[in-house]
């Protein structure tokens, strides 16, 4: 805008008014941000969690608890290790040291005193907890008492020594009562190996059932009683026996610093936690969404979890309303606010602040923390990292998930809620392109544990470090966009006995690709140059990369450290990769069992290469040539105004590739269409032009015989039309060199021409539907088809994952014989959808995760009352979205069984949202085979869902043909013998197959003949005619075009029929119907017929002939 | 397999049975119902005819004709008119000035005349691409028999096969008869289909050539017709318009031209004047206002459908 003076702008119409700035106010996002904010409402009602019935009689065992430990009596200090071994004895109960446990001849002492500060904590008093939490559960904290512990305790583990002491008592003592009553176990908090508690899970009074919750009884340490400023995150508190004052300073032990200072922190988060509830209404339920959409991420307070649960969401949440962020102390966030809008902060604030790499200070204060000590997210007040549960990888990935649910919900087009909300995504198969698992640990150093994370943990996040160098290399250009590691969980364990040593259960790593990079086959390291800065880089190049690295030259002279690599495919890449650094590193992979990778085996489904992007474009180029050619025509009488590919082999989309070069088998033309600029010479008459097109097609085809002499050769062939007036003819183009084209001529005239007989009003009614019908199919050739072409191809070269992710897609509607029911286009639609509108995860970077969230994105489409809506043009407005829900509703009532409008697909070019789901005047598909299609997709993503990473990839793409009443099984011989065939010689050639076929080739009168392209696929021309004779009762099923089984079954609608002429099969006198009819004299009365299906089977049987070799049917 | 009863709704069930193939080895009975020929508009020759329901989809006019002549012997079939066949026409091919007057022309035409056009019209005809047509299943046809009294016979030998259970056979390759069997299917038929798919070049330039003549041809006779009736009062008196005449009308194509023109035109007025006023400015807000209520209206309706559908609401596992 420029800055003209207001008044100007009231009387310039031109200008945006205040009318367009309105409008974009109203319908921008708004209607989407109210649904939203209306569903998260009742999601909150849905989720609400009945407190009574889940924990039936709970307050009363609390309090039960609670007088249990007030009444054990207190004792004497004795040494730790004694006291120990008394408690075992007596009561059968180990004390839960943590590792390494308390050397024999230490001289702490143990002692007990009465316990007096009981506190129920966490989301019971809140009422924050959710219905489809994992597990219920109540904690119930008590502070080891003051004069149990030294202020010096904090050193060397002894306040977790004599923690676990004091819970190993109140261990025994509840034991003793609840012995029977309960389920005691020892477990870690939130997997904190520091940290044991104690859970009860009491049983139903009477039927002894374990109840669904537990309680859980946290020991703590008394607020302020350790110095914070000796707690500090660059401290060592962890110092091995045998180190001498001398050593250099020890790495600093942030984990279980921080560990300490939260033993202390219970109390004092209860409290600001209780106030900010008080002041803020909107809290709680705030903190229920961050827990849903916490728990949806697989994101949790556990260390395995990632060390981001619910409380942690509360606390920032609590701090951001009170203190405010970056150190400053002011108030971030208003009391006022409103649930959804609190969410919707807190996304935010996660999204934009990278604690992993830079420390975060809540409230005032600063911080000085070592720059190794991971995530921090620091609480200025009471000194402690909330995240120090926290790895850099969660914390990564943490920040990635708030990314995009912040994307997701500025994006006003989409449905916010669910993916929000409801979908669950942290399936390794969905949200990752490349899944491993390391089942061996490597050679391990436990001399090096100094912060007591445990071993798992600390294997992990060298595997991570090491990864995320090989992997994410800003200089070398990011390969992955994140590396995610998970951990085993830890498991509660009895009271009688030690924690069990894990058992290795392997590492799971999960890279996010990053579709540009991961290609890549050589890493360009550092020049190589004369001076120290140059060679030291060179050094730490070569020093991660070992052997690999190499010097090379490149263009313009420049010498660099390298490595190349062999792989072709990015996942192969990957894990070459990464079988090479690790094993490199950490001496992993020397076994082949040692690493696991999954994903992989979908390639052996479907061949995806990297070379095949290379032939599709090679197959453009010829196409180019083609266009080319056609225009360079001189003698036209109209000038090419377009000519536009139409099928899927030129827009990257075919399953198989398309051949290059000469082949032996018949050629299959490539579908095109021309169109010619506007002329008033086309006759004013359909069938008239459809002749001046086969005219046309004529001339074309002897002009380019002229002019490329000897290199091509054409054909007209005949459509197996069905009434003069529409399309007639094609012409194919064969280059010697390989290449095939079909060409199509559009006429505008043919179009308006339609389009007057369909308003026609004064029309027969057959002659609307039937000039309906064919507006459609023209409109589908050479409207839709040629955009759709152009749109695909552009976002195959903005997606590099989308055409493999289409040819899977196809692969698997191929698998389960729904090929036959669906477009081309609308396939392809599904599968860019999964780029489009990618939530709650972002454009799959492989074909993997693009394959698999199109299964669920089908598995959860409600067609019935959905719109699938793609914005191709990137300008699609509120008002068209709105429109075309308009439309389909107004379908919908106008149709309600859906015969003729199923599936509705609406893009940027075609608003209609018909044109891809319809053909030839048949709705494609038809309501039976889309339920088919989501029950099939459903199945399949619940098999992903339950075997998890361990899927058989294979198992998705087996159909069952136990479904199908009938199996026609083809002669694959016969099938073959059909796709070749001569020119015949002359008239006599009608059924040429007497034409004298020699076994000696110089005989054969076939030899030198060319062989004649296919004007259509044998196999479809097949099917298509036994659709057709019999659509009312048989619904076919077939994949491919090579697939040799065909399904059928039987329409439960025809089975029996009242007489009378035209009925819609062929049909039977009905048996019992008979014997009592022909009693009665009365003949006009109608009489009942079943279907003949024996007689229909036969009948098949004399169509297929020899193609058909076998007919199954099921019950026979 | 159950008793067939002779008659079903007026037509005489005649059973035929098919023998098995080796795709599905199974000897099976199929149903044709016959009766006479009661069409809603007569024909001289209706007492010769007999219709048929449930036709085979790979029945034939040889196909038939064994039937018949197994049940009353050689000689008598003439004919079989499929259903198919019957609906086609060819009124399509015709210019479309021609098209119209021709309901307004009068003017009958002399046998050879017509003759003569049918031989054209099937000159400009494209060859056809099936060496054998399939039938919709469950369709019907009519068949011409010699004379009347074979439609009796025909009908007697139905009932009595019922009795003596001695079912003609369909497609009996022994009676064909020696260059007289239909073309096979299968993949025999299916590579002649997409051989016939490409026909000569020459041929299909015959065939178009003769199209463009005989058209052109129509066009002419329509023109004519129309400069006939041009000024010439019809026996109510109308004079029918007709392109060409000294007012003529414009060609549909510019009178549609014009029409958007205007209606552009009247919008740009209209546009013009919004916004003019301020009780325009004051009404539109209003409006604003309503819709907003509505739309959060309709979206509440729309949350609380979704609830309705269970489900929605809940966060998945």
């Amino acid at each position: 805008m420029d800055s003209a003076p207001s008044k100007r702008q009231k009387i310039d119409h031109s200008e945006p008014s205040s009318e367009n700035v309105l409008q974009s106010t109203t319908t921008a996002g708004l209607s989407k941000h109210r649904i939203f904010v209306l569903e998260a409402e009742e999601l909150l009602d849905e989720a609400a969690l009945d407190y009574a019935a889940t924990f039936p009689s709970a307050d009363a065992l609390l309090g039960d608890i609670k007088t249990t430990i007030e009444s054990i009596e207190p004792h004497e200090p004795l040494p730790l290790v004694e006291a120990a071994l008394r408690l075992e004895k007596k009561h059968r109960v180990q004390v839960p040291f943590p590792e390494p446990r308390p050397p024999k001849d230490c001289n702490y002492k143990a002692a007990f005193a009465k316990l007096t500060q009981f506190n129920v904590v966490g989301s019971y008093v809140s009422k924050t907890m959710v219905r489809t939490q994992k597990d219920h559960a109540i904690d119930m904290i008590f502070v080891v008492p003051a004069e149990l512990l030294q202020e010096k305790d904090f050193l060397d583990l002894r306040y977790f020594y004599k923690r676990a002491y004091v819970l190993a008592v109140v261990a025994a003592s509840l034991k003793k009562k609840y012995g029977a009553d309960a389920d005691l176990s020892f477990e870690h908090l939130n997997g904190n190996p520091l940290c044991p508690i104690l859970s009860l899970r009491p049983k139903d009074k009477e039927t002894q059932d374990l109840q669904n919750y537990r309680i859980r009884i946290i020991p703590c340490s008394p607020d302020g009683f350790f110095p914070k400023s000796k707690l500090h995150l660059g401290a060592c508190l962890t110092r091995k026996a045998d180190e001498k004052e001398s050593a250099p300073p020890a790495k600093p032990t942030p984990f279980y610093n921080s560990t300490l200072v939260a033993e202390g922190c219970s109390l004092a988060y209860l409290k600001t936690i209780r106030q900010i509830e008080k002041k803020c209404a909107s809290f709680k339920d705030a903190c229920i969404l961050g827990r849903i959409w916490l728990q949806q991420r697989g994101f949790g307070g556990a260390v395995s979890h990632g060390g981001f649960g619910h409380f942690e969401w509360a606390l920032v949440l609590a701090l951001l309303l009170k203190g405010g962020g970056d150190g400053r102390g002011d108030a971030v966030l208003s009391t006022s606010l409103k649930s959804t809008q609190l969410f919707k902060a807190v996304v935010q604030f996660l999204s934009v602040t990278n604690f992993a790499e830079k420390p975060y200070v809540l409230g005032k204060g600063d911080l000085e923390a070592p720059s190794d000590s991971g995530p921090v997210i620091y609480d200025a007040d009471r000194q402690l990292n909330i995240a120090f549960k926290m790895s850099p990888w969660s914390a990564a990935a943490l920040h990635q998930q708030a990314k995009w649910t912040r994307s997701l919900l500025n994006d006003g087009t989409v449905d916010q809620f669910s993916p929000t909300f409801i979908l669950k995504t942290d399936f390794p198969l969905y949200s990752f392109d490349l899944v491993a698992r390391l089942n061996h640990y490597g050679s391990f150093d436990q001399a090096a544990e100094v912060d007591s994370r445990g071993k798992v943990w600390q294997f992990g996040s060298k595997v991570y470090r090491i990864l995320k160098r090989a992997l994410q290399d800003k200089e070398l250009g990011e390969r992955a966009r994140l590396i995610h590691i998970r951990t085993p969980e830890s498991s509660p364990w009895p009271l009688d006995e030690r924690p069990k040593k894990k058992k290795s259960a392997g590492v799971e790593i999960g890279i996010l690709f990053n579709p540009e990079n991961m290609a890549r086959t050589v890493d360009r390291g550092p020049t190589a140059g004369p001076n120290a800065e140059e060679r030291e880089e060179c050094a730490r190049f070569r020093g991660f990369w070992g052997g690999r690295a190499e010097l090379r030259r490149f263009e313009g002279d420049t010498i660099r450290e390298t490595v190349i690599w062999n792989s072709k495919s990015p996942v192969e890449l990957c894990e070459e990769i990464m079988r090479y650094i690790l094993n490199l590193h950490l001496r992993i992979g020397v076994m082949d069992e040692d690493m696991t990778f999954y994903g992989g085996a979908i390639q052996d489904l479907l061949p995806l290469e990297p070379t095949d992007s290379a032939v599709f474009n090679a197959t453009k180029k010829a196409f180019a040539d083609f266009e080319k050619d056609i225009r360079e025509l001189e003698d036209l009488p109209l000038h090419v105004r377009r000519l536009a590919p139409i099928c899927p082999e030129l827009r990257h989309a075919s399953v198989k590739l398309p051949p290059l070069g000469p082949n032996k088998s018949a050629p299959r033309p490539l579908d095109t269409v021309v169109s010619f600029e506007a002329s008033g010479k086309w006759p004013e008459s359909l069938a008239a032009i459809q002749r001046t097109k086969v005219a046309f097609l004529l001339m074309i085809g002897s002009l380019l015989e002229k002019s490329k002499e000897g290199k091509v050769r054409t054909l007209v062939g005949l459509e197996d039309a069905k009434c003069e007036i529409q399309n007639l003819a094609f012409l194919d183009v064969l280059y010697e060199s390989g290449p095939s084209f079909r060409l199509r001529i559009h006429s505008d005239l043919e179009e308006t021409l339609l389009e007057r007989q369909v308003k026609d009003k004064t029309q027969e009614q057959h002659v609307r539907t039937r000039a309906t019908a064919l507006l459609a199919t023209l409109r589908r050739f050479h409207t839709h088809l040629p955009f759709h072409s152009q749109t695909i191809s552009t976002f195959v070269t903005r997606f590099p994952a989308l055409s493999p992710t289409i040819r899977l897609l196809k692969q698997w509607f191929n698998g389960h014989k729904l090929s036959y029911h669906f477009t081309d286009d609308f396939v392809e639609l599904v599968a860019l959808n999964v780029f489009f509108s990618p939530y709650p995860w972002d454009a799959p970077s492989s074909a993997n995760t693009g394959f698999f969230r199109a299964l669920l994105f089908l598995s959860r489409w409600d067609w019935r009352s959905e719109p699938l809506v793609l914005d191709t043009s990137g300008d699609m407005s509120q008002v068209d979205r709105a429109a075309i829900e308009t439309r389909m509703e107004a379908w919908r009532k106008i149709d309600p069984m859906m015969n003729h409008t199923v599936l509705f697909v609406a893009t940027s070019h075609d608003t209609t949202g018909l044109a891809y789901t319809s053909s030839e005047g048949f709705v494609k598909p038809s309501k039976v085979v889309a339920a088919r299609m989501t029950a099939l997709a459903k199945s399949a993503c619940q098999v992903v869902r339950e075997e998890g990473v361990e899927l058989e990839p294979r198992r998705l793409f087996v159909p069952t043909l136990k479904d199908y009443d009938i199996i026609l099984h083809l002669n694959s011989k016969a099938a073959k013998g059909t796709q070749k065939t001569y020119p015949s010689n002359g008239s006599e050639g009608v059924d040429g197959e007497r034409e004298r076929h020699s076994k000696f080739k110089n005989l054969d009168e076939r030899t030198g003949k060319e062989l004649l392209p296919l004007a259509q696929h044998p196999a479809e021309v097949l099917l298509d005619h036994l659709s057709a004779a019999y659509s009312g009762p048989l619904v076919f099923f077939r994949g491919a075009l090579e697939d040799m089984t065909i399904g059928a079954i039987w329409n439960p609608q025809v089975q029996k029929k009242k007489f009378r002429v035209n009925l819609p099969a062929s049909y039977k006198p009905g048996a019992v119907a008979s014997a009592q009819e022909s009693d009665d004299d009365d003949e006009e009365r109608a009489v009942d017929v079943d279907l003949n299906k024996e007689g229909i089977l036969a009948e098949i049987a004399r169509i297929g002939g020899d193609v058909i070799e076998r007919i199954e049917v099921k019950g026979f | 397999m159950a008793p067939c009863p002779p008659t079903i709704g007026g037509f005489s069930v005649l059973p035929v049975t098919i023998p098995p193939l080796p795709s599905f080895p199974r000897s099976v009975l199929h149903y044709l119902y016959v009766r006479r020929n009661a069409p809603k508009i007569p024909a001289v020759d209706d007492s010769r005819r007999l219709f048929l329901t449930n036709v085979p989809v790979d029945a034939t006019e040889v196909h038939l004709r064994i039937v018949f002549a197994t049940l009353v012997g050689v000689g008598r079939f003439e004919s079989v008119t499929f259903e198919e066949d019957r609906r086609e026409s060819r009124t399509d091919a015709q210019p479309a000035q021609a098209a119209r007057l021709s309901a307004h022309s009068k003017k009958r035409k002399r046998e050879n005349e017509e003759a003569e056009r049918a031989a054209e019209e099937a000159a400009a005809c494209l060859p056809s691409t099936w060496t054998r047509p399939l039938r919709k299943s469950g369709s019907t046809a009519v068949v011409m028999l010699a004379d009347e009294k074979s439609v009796d016979q025909v009908l007697k030998a139905i009932a009595k096969v019922h009795k003596s259970k001695k079912y003609p056979s369909w497609g009996d390759v022994d009676k064909f008869g020696a260059g007289k069997a239909p073309p096979p299917l299968g993949s025999n038929w299916l590579k002649a289909h997409n051989r016939l798919s490409y026909p000569d070049k020459d041929t299909l330039q015959t065939s178009i050539d003769a199209f463009s003549v005989l058209f052109a041809k129509k066009e002419q006779e329509a023109a004519e017709i129309a400069k006939r009736m041009r000024n010439e009062p019809d026996e109510d008196g109308f004079v029918t318009v007709t392109r060409g005449g000294r007012n003529a009308p414009a060609s549909k194509n510019e009178a549609e031209e014009a029409k958007r023109k205007m209606i552009e035109k009247d919008e740009k007025k209209k546009e013009e004047l919004t916004d003019f006023y301020r009780f325009q400015m004051r009404e539109k807000k209003k409006e604003e206002q309503a819709e907003l209520l509505k739309q959060f209206e309709e979206d509440r309706k729309k949350v609380w459908a979704m609830r309705e559908k269970r489900g929605k609401f809940v966060p998945k596992s």
